[in-house]
């Protein structure tokens, strides 16, 4: 009988306050987050740049030879046609970062809203976006970009925005998931408490919030976009007009040229390794950094 | 029970929803008439018959003639039924097996499914296959000495493998083991199942290799998790090995955020395809629709479509299934 | 006297942590013969479960741990790095304090008793299973040839507490821990499964160390009881001698917390003052100083070693609790209002209605 007695009394003091708690780990963002940051700034510049930089235009067919090899007046070598890898592959950023950046930004501007909307009111309005989300995601999303820039035109704008509603889906759950967490948070409650506006609160309260992780996914979505760029160049339906770096891999990957001058598709290939490795390292830096993940469905 | 109607419910809304959308894009974005007729299509009936417009026939016959092409054609094809009501009937069509005639060649599309998707069904298949056997003991080493050297190495090596591209990784294996080393055939070759399955080995491995990276975090990660449980230690207490551990108790019960991400990424997987079969040659359902797209041959790439979100429905419902298989605790709620 | 089957000598164990060294274990020494009991109490953070796993070669691999652990003659801490592969479950194992997460979800309860019998003793399947049933039998639980091909969330917390025990016993060990048993059961259920560990410890003629925050759970069911704080056995005798006669004033203090049936309804229960102490930044003093109402200047200077009588009553003090040294110590600090480590303390009013 003591024995069963005593096990409350001693649970009471053996309840102490874990020593550990109050203290936070220190985050940082790390030095490679920086250098990740570093290679984009670069990469960026010599886009912007590549007007006024002293390399061969786009399609200029060099007077050196054919799939020349790398030498310091082409550092890249040649490619089939004789024209500078190195300059090609700086021309073909400019489409693939401005494909990346117009198709991110359009994915956030129109699924944003839609999954704070979803998120805040839920109900039916939630139910119709979440199936408009679940669709999308369903569907092979190449096969509705190739067909949707088949239809179309081949030109940067419609390349660009077709990725950008292929990013909708993802961006809008990311969204719809951290309002919902968020609206059940207290200052939220409290706004809602004093009266304020739904559009005030979702405005002011929530979309700062959500911002964060959205700017995390929205790099890591800018790789996927760059990537999704590359595959619909390679398979003849991306940009029409000039280099692009899909198209490079694409012009280096037939077997000739493989075997006589494989850098005509490496070079391009390890520029876009690094970009999409620089994206997606600096995404995962700023998520864990900010430790916000996708909770709901 | 009713949790698996319940997703049996929402997936088939979801095939309806991509076949409606792809259905009204291929037939609002694009003009089939054109596609099927070539320039004859451009022909106005109207003004032709109403003897406005002169011959513009191209194939030497009577303006009325072409006319009477046209119409037959619009006939055979439905195309004067409101979008709706050829939707409906196209539905109708392929619920018995029919999926329509090619406007290229005019073959039955269902006999270049039966053609074409055997191949793309076995390149899947060993790209699953390769993802897995490399992942999950890939995963198992990483977890069983976390933050290891092993382990360190391969969290970089995954993120590496995560950032290259399907196409480029397809172009560096195509180079290396088949160009410069030539282990492998660079075309695919039909004939006889050795040198079909030497043929896919390389795209298999080109699909297999950023969803092995994939997997193996997640599951390093929960595996992980699981390895602080009670449970592991019990077994540890036992006197288990550690292979043992590891295969045995840790493995079933992390399993989870793989599989959840196994079905959230067919859809990626069979787009991969696309892309891959184009690498390596492979005569299957993705070369065959990218043709198809830039010829704008509608019933092929509506029954493609169909192909791959079915496929995508059912490896979800298959995931669902498996959540119980994983967790008895399931079976019951 | 014969060879102790298990002797723990001067046993560390620490972590290093980004807060700094936590110092779980310091100086741990304890000798445990054939077939006897010994109780380890102490709150959550004094060690007691640290010291287990540091037998059951259960610690995370940052644990730096010093000393020697000997069992029956062998090093176990050798035998660790050599990956011993049939020692573990075999001469030594362990139950854990919450069957609910000890059990694995997704294998069936017999399985988990079965592949230590196949592993271990090379039973064949069948032949495992047969026995897993048996020993079912033996921990008492109803229609054990059903449970075996059942999960463990179809069992109740009780039954899955009676399966952990049997998958412990599968093979026979000389010396079970467990680590406390009966914590996350019911009320109603503790003392079934305390008394079903003890016979079966009797019958089998095991060794066990019974870790327990609950001095109640030792009483009479062990021969020895070790008083675990901030890492260092404080206070060690036979279980009777530790209930009635102690010495150590942390002890006291816990013994005082328990309410107890032979005595008035309305006695006052003392909770002990203060918080156990930061096991990064431990002090060359008592541990326990500060919230001790005998504390003296010399407490806070110098760590106590554990003295006495070896192997009948030690005690790790230098003002013990009833004894004339100890009361003079307490007389002076109630006199003055406050310890030498600036508790307040006030009398304890016995008995006090």
């Amino acid at each position: 009988m003591a024995d069963e007695k005593a096990t409350h009394a001693v649970a009471v003091f053996d309840e102490v306050p874990e020593p550990f708690s109050e203290d936070v780990v220190k985050r940082r963002l790390g030095i490679g987050f920086w250098v990740a940051i570093s290679w984009m700034v670069l990469i960026t510049a010599l886009a912007l740049l590549a007007p006024v930089l002293p390399i061969d235009g786009q399609n200029v067919i060099g007077a050196g030879s054919k799939l020349s090899a790398p030498s310091l007046h082409h550092l890249f070598g040649t490619d089939s046609l004789g024209r500078d890898v190195f300059a090609r592959t700086i021309w073909g950023s400019r489409v693939s970062l401005s494909v990346g950046f117009i198709a991110i930004a359009a994915g956030m501007l129109i699924g944003g809203p839609l999954g704070i909307i979803a998120g805040y009111f839920r109900g039916k309005i939630d139910a119709v976006v979440s199936f408009v989300f679940l669709s999308l995601l369903s569907f092979p999303s190449l096969v509705l970009a190739l067909m949707i820039v088949n239809s179309l035109d081949r030109s940067l704008k419609v390349v660009a925005l077709v990725l950008g509603i292929l990013a909708i889906a993802p961006i809008g759950r990311l969204a719809r998931a951290n309002t919902i967490v968020y609206a059940e948070r207290e200052f939220v409650q409290a706004a809602r408490v004093i009266g304020a506006k739904d559009i005030r609160i979702m405005v002011r309260e929530i979309l700062p919030n959500v911002l964060i992780p959205m700017g995390a996914l929205a790099l890591l979505g800018m790789a996927v976009a760059i990537v999704a760029e590359g595959a619909l160049a390679f398979l003849g339906l991306s940009v029409k007009q000039g280099a692009t770096w899909g198209k490079m891999i694409l012009e280096g990957s037939d077997i000739r040229t493989l075997r006589k001058g494989t850098y005509v598709a490496m070079a391009p290939i390890l520029v876009m390794f690094l970009t999409v490795l620089a994206l997606n390292y600096a995404g995962d830096r700023v998520r864990s950094y900010f430790d916000v993940r996708e909770t709901a469905f | 029970m009713r949790f698996v109607l319940q997703r049996v419910g929402q997936l088939v809304m979801v095939l309806f929803a991509v076949t409606v959308i792809t259905f009204a894009s291929v037939n609002v974005l694009g003009d089939p008439l054109t596609n099927i007729l070539g320039p004859l299509a451009r022909v106005d009936c109207t003004d032709v018959y109403a003897g406005i417009k002169p011959d513009t026939s191209t194939r030497g016959g009577t303006s009325e003639g072409d006319c009477a092409i046209i119409a037959e054609t619009r006939k055979e094809f439905n195309l004067d039924s409101p979008l709706p009501v050829r939707y409906a009937r196209w539905v109708g069509d392929i619920s018995t097996g029919d999926f329509g005639t090619s406007f290229q060649n005019q073959l039955p599309v269902s006999t270049v499914l039966k053609n074409k998707l055997p191949v793309t069904l076995r390149l899947v298949g060993i790209g699953l296959f390769f993802s897995l056997a490399l992942s999950i003991p890939w995963a198992l080493l990483s977890a069983y000495r976390a933050e290891r050297t092993f382990d360190n190495f391969s969290t970089v090596a995954s993120f590496g493998l995560l950032a290259i591209p399907n196409f480029a990784m397809g172009v560096i294996l195509l180079y290396l083991f088949a160009v410069r080393w030539s282990f492998f055939p660079t075309r695919y070759e039909p004939a006889g199942i050795y040198n079909q399955l030497k043929s896919l080995f390389l795209p298999g491995l080109t699909l297999a290799l950023p969803l092995a990276a994939t997997y193996q975090r997640l599951l390093r990660t929960d595996l992980i998790t699981t390895l602080q449980e009670d449970f592991v230690h019990m077994a540890r207490a036992k006197g288990m090995p550690a292979h043992t551990i590891m295969t045995r108790h840790a493995l079933r019960p992390s399993m989870f955020s793989v599989i959840t991400v196994f079905g959230i990424n067919t859809g990626a997987l069979l787009g991969g395809t696309l892309v891959i079969e184009r690498i390596f040659s492979i005569p299957g359902l993705g070369t065959e629709i990218v043709t198809a797209i830039v010829r704008d041959d509608t019933p092929v790439v509506l029954g493609i479509v169909v192909i791959i979100v079915t496929g995508f429905v059912v490896v979800n419902l298959f995931v669902d299934l498996m959540y119980s298989f994983l967790d008895p605790r399931v079976r019951r709620g | 006297m014969a060879e102790p089957l298990l002797s723990v000598k001067d046993l560390c164990v620490r972590f290093p942590t980004e807060r700094g060294v936590v110092q779980a274990v310091n100086g741990v020494s304890f000798d445990l013969e054939q077939g006897a009991t010994l109780g380890i109490v102490g709150e959550s953070g004094s060690g007691k479960s640290v010291t287990a796993k540091t037998l059951m070669n259960l610690l995370p691999r940052s644990a730096e741990v010093d000393g020697s652990v000997v069992f029956d003659g062998r090093d176990v801490r050798a035998l660790a790095k050599s990956h011993e592969n049939h020692f573990w479950g075999v001469q030594m194992t362990m139950v854990f304090q919450d069957p609910m997460t000890s059990l694995n979800p997704v294998k069936r309860c017999g399985e988990q008793i079965a592949e230590t019998l196949r592993y271990h003793l090379g039973h064949k399947k069948k032949q495992a299973i047969a026995e897993a049933v048996e020993l079912l039998g033996q921990v008492g639980v109803p229609e054990p040839a059903k449970r075996v091909r059942q999960y463990p969330h179809e069992l109740s917390g009780g039954l899955r507490q009676r399966v952990v025990i049997a998958m412990a016993l599968a093979c026979q060990p000389r010396l079970l821990i467990a680590d406390e048993p009966t914590t996350a059961v019911d009320v109603t259920v503790q003392k079934l499964l305390l008394d079903l560990l003890d016979d079966l410890r009797r019958d089998r003629g095991m060794s066990m160390i019974l870790i327990t925050h609950d001095l109640g759970v030792a009483r009479g069911r062990c021969d020895e009881v070790a008083v675990m704080y901030a890492g260092r056995i404080v206070e060690r005798a036979g279980t009777e001698t530790l209930f009635t006669d102690s010495r150590h004033p942390y002890t006291d203090a816990l013994l005082r917390s328990i309410p107890r049936i032979d005595q008035p309804s309305h006695t006052r229960l003392d909770p002990i003052p203060g918080r156990p102490p930061d096991m990064t930044g431990l002090l060359p003093r008592c541990a326990y100083a500060p919230r001790c109402r005998y504390a003296q200047a010399d407490c806070l200077t110098a760590i106590p070693e554990l003295g006495g009588i070896v192997g009948l009553h030690s005690f790790a003090c230098f003002h013990p609790a009833n004894t004339e040294r100890g009361e003079a110590a307490l007389t002076a600090n109630l006199d003055a209002g406050e310890t030498a480590a600036g508790l307040r303390i006030h009398p304890i009013v016995e008995g006090a209605h």
